[in-house]
């Protein structure tokens, strides 16, 4: 019985994600491209990015993270209410991109933890979208983990 | 944030001012911008914006790559004209060369076209972003189809929607491919509807036209003064385009205007990006009929561009020359070089030194972005809050340009 | 006339403005830090009204050590009437400083632009523009130290070790790493010992 409720939790869940804004670069622009009509992310339940992270549920960490952002990105992680999720959208999120110098965190997984990555630089609109479903994926099945998503 | 000073010139002693710190995270600010500001009520005493959010030390990365490769991290500067990065650093390591004059025409023809059709995506993303800012959100479904057509021409001819990295030193990355004219035609008709669609929407609208005619007045002697240029610069009236005053790539040889106006206010500057759109849609109908004729697209010189792939099979020297250039990248002889074209934000430039290795030694940006971003300082007193979104989209700042 | 084979300079005695005739439509001059405030005075009182750009470059083997670049832009003044101006004119000031720190005066009062580009110059080069209202760092975190476009600073920067990966919490008790669909790597190695042995995959 309560397995259903926690089914149905689940389902409302994967259905309604939130995504915080977080668009940092270029792969802010594509994430931008995701809420247009071609692609339409609205359709998969994220009708709207919330600014304030207290509403978000889902942190998209869209482009190159700074030294100086970097307290930034973890003070917004950390002000997200639980359950939240972090996709990690393109190759500089991801491990630090093309930049590999004094002035990039090499990877955002080093400072919040994440549950997707997204390779491309940057990706295309269907590649986040394909994040997204795997997102949905594993909040409905409960999983955590870090998988590579095709872009 | 906790660790931000706050300097003598932002608090003041007296009076019932706040200091707001707006961003780095905000849905207005275009990016990761910090707005220090200094607010009695709602209007503004003083703003200082943050920049550096987004720094990610481009030019000294591309101090220890090749040529070609810094290229590549050049180019993610103004992410949302890519082109104008990888174009304005092409025609400088071009100068460096000297090879200037022989660059092939159909590739200047070309390079010409993808800076046109860059400058209109570009705008699409400054005006579906301005729209909704001030709540016009329907404008930004129309500004980016019309912008996933241009993408779909870059992904075509270059390989990647955004970053495409086709300009290179010495020409383009391969001709265009088949089907893409036919593509570009259909842009072109496509175009004067859409235009007339984005006009309709917000030109003659009173709620944005109260929002926005006389906000944020930039005078020419200020403008000067903070080194604005670009479409704010032309919204005060100063008609310097760098298209007409220092022409690169054939700029000479095509038939525009330069649209300026005289008020100065982002109503100025928002109708003359939008006049800029089809001044680069007749810039790129005469593109059009001049890529009919055939012709290279890449500089027939071994010591700079490798050979093609074909001939390495049959030719000892072109293998050898296929092979020196990618694993050693091509060497600049040494000199400085200060080279700018007209990017969609403003006069684009990049002061590049060379001390004859094959690795640029200096690579300075001219970033409009950061001057005009600058102008805020002096634009922003005396406004609202709600005032200040404005101005910002009025000027449009990148900040993968303005940090780098 | 170099070219692609002429061989790479030595940082001793280069100065590139000099190695060969201008190649864009600027006029240099180098210009000497004591001289710099009252040129650049004069520039200005010339007409060269907008300061495009400061910046500069570190000749680590050279002396002086750092050049820093002046870009000015003469506007022609508008004729009545007419939108269309007359061709510009562009300008390069090269100064070379060194020293610890370097410093030169500001140009602040005279181009209201050179505000940010000077305190850019300053967090990554560390030369001081004396007279500016409010020289910190604008780039790099405040409490930033060292100036990382200087040649002798690295590129991936002074001590970066690779910060180590945080354990994944896990709130629902599915073992981190898991993929949901179970297929692990035991699984994959069983299914293909099976097919080996010409079972059912």
């Amino acid at each position: 019985m309560l397995a259903r409720l926690d089914e149905v939790a689940r389902w409302a869940q994967s259905s309604s994600v939130w995504p915080l804004t977080m668009g940092l670069a270029c792969c802010a622009i594509e994430m931008m491209t995701v809420t247009s009509a071609e692609y339409d992310i609205a359709r998969l339940g994220s009708e709207v990015f919330r600014s304030s992270p207290r509403q978000a549920d889902l942190m998209i960490v869209s482009g190159r993270v700074a030294w100086k952002m970097a307290p930034v990105v973890k003070r917004l992680y950390d002000q997200m209410a639980d359950p939240k999720w972090v996709i990690s959208m393109g190759a500089c999120a991801s491990s630090g991109g093309i930049f590999d110098n004094y002035a990039i965190v090499q990877g955002i997984d080093t400072i919040i933890p994440v549950d997707v990555y997204v390779p491309g630089c940057p990706p295309t609109p269907d590649g986040l979208l394909y994040a997204v479903n795997l997102i949905q994926q594993q909040i409905r099945e409960g999983g955590r983990g870090g998988i590579l998503a095709r872009s | 944030m906790s660790s931000q000073p706050l300097t003598p010139e932002i608090v003041s002693q007296e009076g019932n001012a706040m200091v707001l710190s707006m961003g780095p995270q905000h849905p207005s600010t275009h990016g990761v911008l910090q707005v220090m500001l200094e607010i009695e009520g709602e209007s503004i005493v003083k703003a200082e914006p943050e920049i550096g959010y987004l720094h990610t030390g481009i030019e000294k990365t591309a101090e220890n790559l090749f040529w070609s490769q810094a290229q590549t991290v050049i180019e993610r500067m103004d992410y949302l004209a890519p082109e104008s990065n990888s174009l304005c650093y092409a025609l400088a390591v071009e100068r460096l060369l000297g090879i200037t004059d022989g660059i092939p025409e159909r590739a200047c023809i070309i390079r010409v076209l993808l800076m046109e059709l860059t400058r209109i995506a570009s705008h699409c993303v400054w005006l579906g972003t301005h729209g909704i800012d001030l709540g016009a959100i329907s404008v930004f479904f129309y500004c980016f189809d019309l912008r996933e057509n241009i993408l779909d021409l870059q992904e075509s001819a270059g390989g990647a929607r955004m970053h495409p990295n086709y300009v290179r030193v010495g020409g383009l990355n391969g001709d265009l491919p088949d089907g893409y004219l036919a593509k570009l035609d259909a842009f072109i008709a496509k175009f004067p509807g859409r235009m007339r669609d984005l006009r309709g929407l917000l030109q003659a609208n009173p709620i944005f036209q109260d929002r926005t005619i006389g906000v944020g007045v930039l005078s020419p002697e200020e403008a000067v003064s903070w080194n604005v240029t670009g479409p704010s610069l032309r919204g005060s009236g100063i008609a310097y385009d760098v298209r007409k005053a220092f022409p690169y790539t054939g700029y000479d040889t095509y038939e525009f205007d330069v649209p300026t106006r005289k008020q100065g206010d982002a109503y100025a500057r928002f109708l003359v990006r939008l006049d800029e759109m089809e001044q680069s849609h007749r810039i790129i109908e005469q593109a059009r009929r001049r890529l009919d004729v055939p012709g290279a697209v890449l500089i027939d010189d071994p010591k700079v561009t490798a050979p093609p792939k074909e001939t390495i099979a049959l030719s000892m020297e072109a293998l050898i020359h296929h092979f020196k250039i990618v694993s050693e990248g091509f060497r600049v002889p040494p000199g400085d070089v200060y080279q700018a074209i007209e990017s969609p934000r403003g006069e684009l430039g990049y002061y590049v030194v060379s001390t004859g290795e094959n690795r640029p030694y200096r690579v300075r940006t001219r970033p409009p972005s950061m001057y005009n971003l600058q102008s805020v300082k002096g634009l922003a007193p005396g406004n609202l809050i709600a005032d200040l979104v404005v101005i910002l989209g009025s000027i449009d700042p990148v900040f993968g340009e303005v940090d780098r | 006339m170099p070219s692609t084979q002429t061989p790479p300079i030595a940082g001793a005695a280069i100065d590139p403005p000099s190695l060969r005739p201008p190649i864009d439509d600027a006029t240099i001059e180098r210009v000497e830090p004591a001289a710099l405030r009252a040129r650049l005075e004069a520039l200005k009182a010339e007409g060269y009204a907008m300061l495009l750009d400061l910046g500069a470059v570190d000749y680590l083997e050279r002396a002086p050590r750092y050049d820093v670049v002046y870009h000015l832009l003469k506007l022609p003044p508008k004729i009545a009437g007419v939108s269309e101006i007359a061709t510009p004119l562009r300008m390069r000031v090269l100064c070379g400083v060194s020293g610890d720190p370097p410093r030169l005066p500001s140009v602040m009062d005279l181009w209201k632009s050179a505000d940010w580009a000077e305190r850019e110059v300053f967090d990554l080069f560390g030369i001081v523009f004396d007279g500016h209202a409010n020289l910190r760092r604008i780039q790099m975190p405040y409490d930033w130290e060292g100036h990382p476009l200087r040649k002798d600073y690295p590129v991936r920067g002074p001590a970066r070790e690779r910060a180590p990966r945080p354990a994944f919490v896990n709130k629902n008790n599915v073992q981190a790493g898991t993929p949901p669909s179970g297929r692990t790597l035991e699984a994959l190695q069983e299914q293909v010992k099976r097919i080996r042995e010409g079972d059912a995959p």
